[in-house]
């Protein structure tokens, strides 16, 4: 195992316990008639280092929301959130973070390697570092063939990859995701799980996904934590402590299935 | 980067296209033909003398130094147009504050006849070259402003978005998501301009010069040589067509390759 992680992990001085601890966590939107309505209320969450956690819920439980906050993206009205054991001061995403969307979000005018490239942009990497990162994150998500390929061009399942790629080509500590594979016939989806949990085992990465797919959740996820919508509160966190890879199928599997669905 | 392989579908499409252009050039010449047979020539020449008048300009090298002088003062009115509307255009787009504040400008600019400009511009700047440079500009810059302004309100929210997930500053995501998407909308903005701004050179040109093809027309019809007028007006055509066909369209082939198929 070290010897596989020591290229590709990214350095970290201090491991806290949590990859990220969500602290009495409340959120309203403004609505037109003035009174805001409550989005998510006290919300408390740890998710531990290296752990794969699964945030689910029916829609409109606030869930995206909710993972918009972690990422930065958004400004909780009230509590806090710690990234590696560092509070974030709102301003704005963290970069041990990338976010993987609903949507893949390829630039339709760049090919795949461009839109892997696009993630390094914001900082002052060379082209050729750029390069090389992006063709090696290719690589990881089983495309190095692709790289000339436009969006266009490539099956919805390609696509999800190179968004994919474009989510680790940062080398993050902590990946979200908002359903990331919601949109995928489910040979595809089942596909890209294996090749998350492949790259999470070899990155080490901790993940935080969003997800209204119970089997998914599952599959995936060490520790699920379900909402109750309007406004969004946690119900319960259930570890899932199955050896991997996991069968949807399985009647130990099932059995969660069954639990978590009742609790939504 | 490779060019893919669409070259050869577009060539099985334009030999015939080709034939059938040909074909509508002679008819064309043939009912000219037939008009002209009981017209006198200076009201309207046959075929045989504006080819007359034609090989005439073209050996006292009017032809190649008007026709360079005019498309050499179009171009400088053209690029200052779209170094000024393309940045203006963007800024307008992607600054609500700003865009509603200057509105009203565009309007008013393109509805204000390329005449007033060249007569203003002769009282500015007298017969002189740029006279019809500032017609040229004044006429194309609106046009470019209004279509890339437009191409804004299209540009992806998400593309945003994602951009600002990846912490890049607000110039990369002008120059990185803004750009690319308005380029469809800045291209035809710019074929339309550089087709308004040919016209008007000729305006200014009659109006305010001693040298180009407008001055050329004007002296011609001054002295009742209705076949070098007619002679000018083809010289025009041919490189209309030899512009789009040379330049623009191969230009946008390349430019706009990844929108092949992207429409389904």
């Amino acid at each position: 195992m070290n010897t596989i992680e020591s290229t590709l992990s990214h350095p970290t001085s201090t491991t806290p316990a949590s990859a990220i601890s969500v602290c009495d966590l409340s959120h309203w939107f403004a609505t037109a008639e003035g009174t805001p309505l409550q989005v998510l209320d006290q919300i408390n969450l740890e998710i531990p280092v290296h752990s794969i956690a699964a945030i689910l819920g029916s829609s409109g439980c606030g869930k995206s929301t909710l993972l918009n906050i972690i990422s930065g993206l958004m400004t909780p009205n009230q509590g806090r959130i710690a990234i590696n054991g560092i509070y974030n001061d709102h301003s704005g995403p963290s970069p041990h973070v990338s976010y993987m969307f609903q949507e893949d979000r390829l630039l339709p005018w760049r090919t795949a390697q461009h839109n892997v490239e696009f993630s390094l942009e914001a900082g002052s990497l060379s082209r050729q570092s750029r390069q090389e990162q992006a063709c090696e994150a290719l690589a990881l998500v089983g495309l190095a063939g692709f790289a000339d390929a436009f969006p266009y061009q490539l099956s919805g399942g390609m696509r999800s990859r190179v968004a994919l790629a474009r989510s680790l080509v940062q080398n993050p500590s902590i990946l979200l995701m908002d359903e990331p594979f919601s949109r995928l016939d489910a040979l595809t989806r089942a596909q890209m799980h294996e090749e998350l949990l492949r790259i999470q085992q070899l990155k080490q990465m901790t993940i935080v996904f969003v997800t209204h797919d119970v089997e998914e959740a599952v599959v995936l996820a060490d520790q699920v934590t379900v909402l109750a919508p309007r406004p969004g509160r946690i119900r319960s966190t259930l570890a899932i402590p199955l050896e991997r890879p996991r069968d949807a199928t399985s009647t130990t599997s099932s059995q969660y299935i069954k639990e978590l669905k009742s609790l939504i | 980067m490779s060019a893919q392989s669409t070259p050869g579908q577009s060539q099985t499409r334009t030999i015939p296209l080709l034939w059938q252009r040909l074909g509508l050039v002679a008819l064309l010449i043939g009912i000219w033909w037939l008009a002209t047979l009981r017209v006198p020539h200076y009201i309207l020449p046959g075929p045989a003398r504006v080819a007359t008048a034609f090989g005439l300009i073209w050996e006292n090298g009017s032809l190649w130094q008007d026709l360079s002088i005019t498309l050499g003062r179009v171009s400088i009115g053209f690029i200052f147009a779209t170094a000024i509307g393309l940045p203006l255009g963007i800024i307008l787009g992607a600054n609500q504050a700003l865009g509603e504040f200057f509105e009203p400008v565009i309007p008013v600019l393109n509805t204000v006849s390329s005449a007033i400009w060249a007569t203003f511009a002769i009282i500015w700047f007298g017969i002189s070259n740029a006279t019809t440079v500032f017609v040229v500009f004044m006429t194309a810059m609106p046009l470019i402003i209004t279509n890339v302004w437009q191409g804004t309100r299209g540009v992806n929210a998400d593309f945003i978005e994602l951009a600002r997930v990846l912490r890049m500053p607000h110039w990369k995501i002008m120059l990185k998501v803004y750009l690319p998407s308005i380029m469809p909308y800045f291209f035809s903005g710019a074929r339309l301009a550089f087709g308004f701004g040919w016209r008007v050179s000729l305006v200014a040109e009659t109006l305010g010069s001693s040298s180009g093809v407008g001055y050329r027309l004007r002296q011609a019809a001054d002295l009742i040589q209705t076949d070098q007028v007619f002679a000018w007006t083809i010289t025009l055509v041919l490189m209309m067509a030899v512009l789009e066909m040379g330049i623009l369209r191969p230009l946008e082939n390349y430019l706009f390759r990844w929108q092949k198929e992207a429409e389904h």
